[in-house]
């Protein structure tokens, strides 16, 4: 495995990544050693489901996906006793640029996640467990494998585990390269073998989820903090981080920075300490310019804003969010606009198709974008991309990618209007040492006149 | 389509499909392992694989083709023995995945992601954010991550391939079914 | 539950619970543009046209047709929110749309541009290349596709799954780049293919038939019914100086739900083929209606059984109905065969009607293919199937359309046994305890079946299980013929001479036959030892067909009948004349009112679907 970049070892704050680093860690032995399954053991053995949850819900924990959505309360939607299959569904999709995370814990410690799963499927009263893992993650959906196998082996994921009634089953599926899975809805379509387009909301997952039936969706990491707050118990752990947004969680530090990693902050440290301090800040003789707090789809903030903190709330206030945690970082050495268009390239180019705004502006803000790095914009390209940004946020597109396209334009616009008017206005960049982006290759199918 | 005495894919792996639908609660399910192991076995996705992986799941065959084109991980033209997937996405852009890809170009001597190099070594594709950005630049090769990417690594990367030995056999046939053209 | 109160735009409506907003708009006149939504299809939510402003809710504009009314839920399609998100929509969808207004069949008639008119913003914004597509391509030999136009409402897809069950038309690729196509470029082959075009809100989906052959205002058009089979869907029928241009679907909830098959929609060039004969002819030479009308008679009459009649598939009653007159006096004794029609006896009682489908639990279809005998009864038992949840058996010698479905159990019987089989069922799990309603529906398997042993098996079992038979008459007016006594089954082999009312015999005109009469609208081999009345097609007749559950529709012509030609009933009227019976009628009406005395098989239905006078 290449050298671990990120928070490892034991300090008071890791609670996922303490630990990271000890050799042979993937394996079911040195995990148990060091106090691995012991919360499936409580859980199973003293715990009620309900009691689970509660727990749960007292640590304040909030999911890691993206969305931040409160993960006990998400858990009290699933009607334990309605007959028939339910699932729980772990989003292993990861596919949010600058976002390295989940992979970071997979390749580490997949037992965790392995045991994490078993605690939520046993609280939620599932019997089967399905891991949709992105294709591309071949040496991680491997290790997950066969953490899956050993706790098989040991009967932790089998018809009784620990002795207690309650068969558990844990299962991989893996994508085929489509960053629209990981949208929860789409990842159904796409485990139920289908084009991965988001579905309309309600009925929410929790009802009507994979296979027509009640199911859970949680993030990976989401799920890997789960066996600590069994253990800790939920208020122990909410006394980490904010109030309103406890505990700690994993910021993927990337771009222009010394020393970029995966690195396990306290919630509401402020992004001087994650960028300058943690990730060594950027290289020799350059400022951060602009940073993206959390992955690609969360709007930019300016270097000025370093002292911003890392909880949700105050990223709200500053029209930000805290995404999926990662933070890409880049120096005075690089222009937004360029960033901008290739940000708006990933997201045309991942776009379902689904919907309107999102097929069409995406792809139009793309143009756009090339019409003013190629030195022919003018104050109508503008407005172009403006209009488009609006028309893709606001409740316009089915689903969160359209949203996102439209904030990378909004808030690039925002923070740094005058480096857009370089370019559109006066055909000039101010830095213009990165070589303009290659532009993809469109579908044979197509062209464009 | 096919001909008729000659199946695009042979009847161990049809068999194998044939047996996949029963690990899931539902059998569509199935279509994309299926399509992987199709694959697999041909390095590209034809219409009469794809005609044959429906077949085997009792689905129709425009279903199986509206999911094979919907994921970039399926590919309907003939690809490299070894494809470089190489992330220009922000993060590994910050840090020269641009002029990696120039690199790896030159070094293959293939130009754009639909051509393979003569020898049918090599293909490439720029892809999005691979979820190794703290190791950027970075790409994957050979159902593998390579990282912290510079001109040298690529080179040795291409090299070491370029020693192993080659079954041509294994290339895939380049006839296609001629597809929808570009408009004008 | 209660009904649900809101109020939209200001204004109060009551609708029931469940229906969603762009509905509950509909039922106060107030328009919101869709383009993916469709009342028959499952809402996706993907155009995201249909924007409104709903309080209480987020502060985002949401889709009309995705949400449900909520009591005392306030719409406003008016608010600046909703307004713009409905402009900039519209916006997006011209971003990439060619300039085809001027060459495109759907200008006149295309949402896109009404709603433009109506939602969008008063002056275009774009500029810039566009993205470009081959076009058009053919998906058949009777649709093309352009994929500039399309606007990926995905209706037509979703059609294909949801309603014909079927995938040969999907969506290929992701993002800007997705377009429709058939499954590897291949033609489609679904019968059911052409509702496509009727739900295909652009100009995307359009006939070949009918490709740039007048524009929708050049047109008129008529209500009217399908001639093709029994099940007699709703038809629009247009014409354009005296040609018949197209013939789309009409909604008619009780029969077809506003489908109609490829046989229905795009099987009527013959109407305007230009050898369509207008003038009798007598061994090939022109002749005046009256010497042609003195010669049939004189050739056909008292012959007994030594004529030979036949009768088309889709006779109106009112042609049946002075036929048997015909037969009950001068032809007595003739042998009568009626094209198509199945071996099924006339109903003993009442039958179960073609909606009555819907809200069965178990359905059994016993000997037919419905897809080849009865197209759109075939997609309402899908429909029951999949949207309600009914439980299918089919009992047929062979595979079947509806073997689609994981679900349904289909019995293989022997040829000839289907009876038996049916015997068999009132055992079967699911007819135990079928939980409501069972619809059995029987066809005459072409031939192989033992009929009135079948009929009587699915009449006891619908007895047994609580269940309503419907038998799968096939030919389109095979109900009227049975009534009216015409539906003949004879053999007209060894005939000295031969009426041919509509297209000659499918096993060709008997050699025997020294004299042989042709209505019939189009020249065939051997009229030129024939004597020849010239006739109407359906898109120019006037009378009625009974379908096959029973229900009386009116044929609505779009085509005026001028002379030379003569209605069917005018010749038959004349003919009987000459034979010297009495026919004295004075139009169709006449002659309904005359069926409707005697004859209380032929009353018409107590929900009649297309009344009215017949076109001017
Ligand atoms: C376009 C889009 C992409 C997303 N990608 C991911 C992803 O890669 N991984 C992930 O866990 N959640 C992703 N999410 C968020 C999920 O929809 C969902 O909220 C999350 O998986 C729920 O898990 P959590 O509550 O544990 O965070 C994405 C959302 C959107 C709209
Ligand atoms: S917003 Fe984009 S990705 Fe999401 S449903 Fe619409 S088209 Fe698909
Ligand atoms: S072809 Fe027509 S019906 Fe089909 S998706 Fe396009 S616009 Fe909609
Ligand atoms: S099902 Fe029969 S009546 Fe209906 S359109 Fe087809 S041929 Fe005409
Ligand atoms: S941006 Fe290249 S791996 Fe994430
Ligand atoms: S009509 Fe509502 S989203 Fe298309």
């Amino acid at each position: 495995m290449a050298e671990l970049r990120g928070s490892h070892g034991d300090q008071a704050h890791h609670i996922l990544t303490s630990l990271f680093g000890t050799p042979d860690l993937h394996t079911l032995s040195v995990y148990e050693s060091k106090g691995g399954y012991t919360a499936l053991r409580k859980a199973l053995l003293d715990m009620a489901p309900a009691d689970i949850t509660n727990e749960v819900k007292t640590s304040g924990l909030r999911g890691r996906g993206g969305a931040g959505f409160a993960t006990g309360t998400k858990w009290s939607f699933i009607n334990r006793d309605a007959p028939g299959p339910k699932y729980v569904v772990v989003n292993a999709d990861e596919s949010e640029p600058g976002t390295a995370k989940d992979r970071y814990i997979l390749e580490n410690c997949p037992h965790m996640v392995v045991e994490g799963i078993l605690i939520a499927a046993y609280a939620v009263g599932a019997n089967q467990a399905w891991v949709y893992i992105r294709g591309e993650y071949d040496e991680p959906s491997r290790m997950l494998q066969a953490a899956i196998e050993e706790a098989r082996a040991k009967g932790y994921v089998g018809p009784k585990p620990f002795g207690k009634d309650f068969p558990l089953d844990i299962r991989l599926y893996r994508g085929h390269g489509a960053y629209i899975c990981g949208e929860e809805t789409a990842l159904l379509e796409s485990l139920e073998g289908k084009r991965a387009q988001p579905r309309s909301r309600p009925p929410f997952p929790a009802v009507k989820g994979a296979w027509g039936r009640p199911t859970l969706l949680n993030n990976v990491e989401t799920l890997a903090t789960v066996p600590a707050i069994i253990n800790r118990g939920g208020a122990e752990y909410a006394k980490l981080g904010t109030a309103k947004n406890p505990g700690t969680r994993l910021l993927t530090v990337s771009g222009n920075v010394r020393k970029p990693g995966v690195y396990e902050v306290e919630i509401g440290k402020t992004f001087r300490h994650v960028i300058m301090e943690l990730a060594g800040g950027p290289p020799e003789g350059r400022v951060v310019k602009v940073f993206w707090p959390g992955g690609s789809s969360a709007p930019v903030l300016p270097g000025s804003m370093l002292d911003m903190t890392t909880d949700a709330e105050a990223l709200a206030a500053a029209k930000s969010m805290g995404g999926s945690g990662g933070v890409i970082v880049m120096d005075d050495s690089h222009c937004i606009v360029k960033a901008a268009h290739r940000l708006l390239q990933f997201y045309a180019h991942e776009s379902c198709g689904k919907c309107t705004p999102c097929r069409i502006g995406q792809d139009w803000a793309v143009r756009t974008y090339e019409r003013i790095l190629a030195n022919e914009g003018s104050q109508v390209e503008l407005d172009i991309l403006q209009r488009v940004s609006d028309g893709l946020q606001n409740g316009r597109c089915l689903c969160g990618l359209g949203d996102s396209g439209g904030w990378v334009i909004d808030s690039t616009l925002r923070h740094f209007r005058e480096e857009y008017e370089d370019h559109a206005l006066r055909h000039e960049c101010r830095v213009g040492t990165v070589a303009p982006p290659a532009l993809r290759a469109t579908s044979p199918q197509v062209g464009r006149t | 389509m096919s001909s008729p005495n000659k199946s695009a894919l042979p009847t161990h792996i049809l068999d194998e499909i044939r047996e996949l639908p029963a690990r899931y609660p539902q059998p569509r399910s199935a279509v994309m392992p299926a399509l992987d192991l199709a694959q697999e076995e041909l390095g590209h996705l034809t219409p009469e694989a794809m005609s044959e992986v429906a077949e085997a799941l009792s689905l129709d065959p425009g279903y199986v083709e509206g999911v094979a084109t919907f994921y970039s991980l399926f590919h309907h033209q003939p690809i490299g023995k070894h494809r470089f997937y190489v992330c220009t996405n922000l993060s590994c852009m910050l840090r020269g995945a641009n002029e990696v890809v120039d690199h790896l170009k030159q070094a293959i001597g293939v130009e754009r992601s639909d051509q393979v190099s003569s020898d049918g070594l090599f293909s490439f594709e720029e892809v999005e954010c691979l979820g190794a950005c703290e190791y950027a630049p970075m790409m994957r090769l050979d159902h593998r991550y390579f990282y912290d990417l510079n001109d040298q690594k690529v080179d040795a990367l291409v090299a070491e391939r370029r020693g192993k030995p080659v079954v041509t056999a294994e290339k895939p046939k380049p006839k296609r079914v001629p597809r929808k053209k570009p408009g004008g | 539950m209660a009904d649900i109160n809101l109020t939209i735009d200001g204004q109060k409506t009551t609708v029931p619970p469940g229906t969603l907003i762009v509905e509950a708009a509909k039922t106060i006149g107030i328009e919101i543009p869709v383009f993916c939504y469709h009342h028959k299809l499952d809402p996706v939510g993907a155009c995201r046209l249909c924007l409104v402003d709903i309080t209480p809710g987020p502060p985002r504009p949401q889709t009309a047709c995705t949400t449900p009314v909520a009591e005392g839920m306030v719409v406003r399609t008016q608010s600046a929110m909703a307004v713009q998100g409905r402009a900039d929509i519209l916006e997006f969808e011209l971003a990439n749309h060619p300039l085809d207004c001027p060459v495109c069949d759907k200008g006149g008639e295309c949402p896109l541009q009404d709603f433009t008119f109506r939602h969008g913003y008063p002056i275009s914004r774009i500029d810039g290349p566009r993205l470009h597509f081959k076009k058009p391509i053919p998906l058949s030999d009777k649709i093309a596709l352009d994929r500039e136009r399309c606007v990926l409402c995905y209706r037509c897809t979703r059609y294909y799954d949801e309603v014909a069950w079927e995938q040969e038309l999907t969506t290929d690729q992701r993002g800007v780049q997705s377009f429709i196509t058939s499954q590897f470029d291949q033609p489609l082959k679904s019968i059911f293919s052409g509702n496509i075009i009727d739900l295909c809100p652009v100009g995307a989906l359009t006939s070949r038939v009918w490709r740039f052959e007048s524009r929708p205002w050049d047109m008129t058009h008529t209500a009217s019914v399908c001639s093709k089979c029994s099940v007699g869907c709703s038809v629009t029928l247009w014409q354009r100086r005296g040609q018949l241009v197209r013939v789309t679907s009409h909604e008619n909830d009780d029969i077809d739900e506003g489908w109609i098959c490829d046989r229905g929609r795009f099987d009527y060039t013959d109407v305007n083929d230009p050898a369509r004969l207008r003038t009798p002819s007598i061994n090939g030479a022109r002749a005046a209606w009256a010497d042609a009308i003195s010669a049939v008679a004189a050739g056909i009459r008292g012959r007994g059984a030594r004529l030979g009649v036949s009768l088309p598939q889709d006779i109106t009653n009112e042609e049946a109905f002075l036929f048997r007159r015909l037969l009950d006096g001068p032809l007595k004794g003739a042998r009568v065969k009626m094209h198509g029609r199945t071996a099924i006896p006339a109903p003993a009682g009442d039958l179960m009607r073609i909606k009555e489908i819907d809200d069965a639990r178990v359905i059994v279809v016993v000997a037919s293919d419905l897809e080849d005998d009865v197209p759109i009864v075939d997609l309402r038992v899908k429909k029951a199937v999949t949207k309600r949840g009914a439980k299918l058996i089919v009992v047929h010698p062979e595979g079947v359309d509806l073997d689609r479905h994981p679900g349904t159990v289909h019995i293989r019987n022997a040829k000839g046994s289907a009876a038996a089989e049916v015997r068999k069922l009132a055992s079967h799990e699911w007819l135990k305890s079928p939980g409501g309603p069972v619809a059995i529906l029987f066809g005459d398997g072409r031939g192989s079946e033992d009929v009135d042993e079948l009929a009587s098996a699915c009449g006891d079992l619908a007895g047994q299980v609580g269940g309503r038979e419907m038998a799968l008459y096939r030919a389109t007016n095979e109900r009227g013929a049975l009534a009216a006594g015409v539906a003949g089954w004879d053999k007209l082999d060894g005939v000295e001479a031969l009426l041919s009312w509509g297209p000659p015999p499918t096993a060709g005109i008997p050699t025997s036959a020294k004299f042989v009469a042709a209505w019939d609208h189009l020249p065939r081999v051997g009229h030129d030892r024939a004597v020849v009345l010239p006739a109407t097609t359906f898109a120019e007749r006037q009378g009625s067909y009974t379908n096959l559950e029973g229900t009386v529709q009116f044929l609505r012509p779009p085509i005026p009948v001028l002379p030379p030609l003569k209605e069917g009933w005018e010749v038959l009227c004349e003919l009987g004349a000459a034979l010297g019976v009495a026919l004295d009628f004075d139009g169709v009406l006449a002659i309904q009112r005359a069926i409707s005395l005697p004859s209380p098989d032929l009353e018409p239905s107590p929900t009649p679907v297309l009344v009215g006078p017949a076109h001017p």
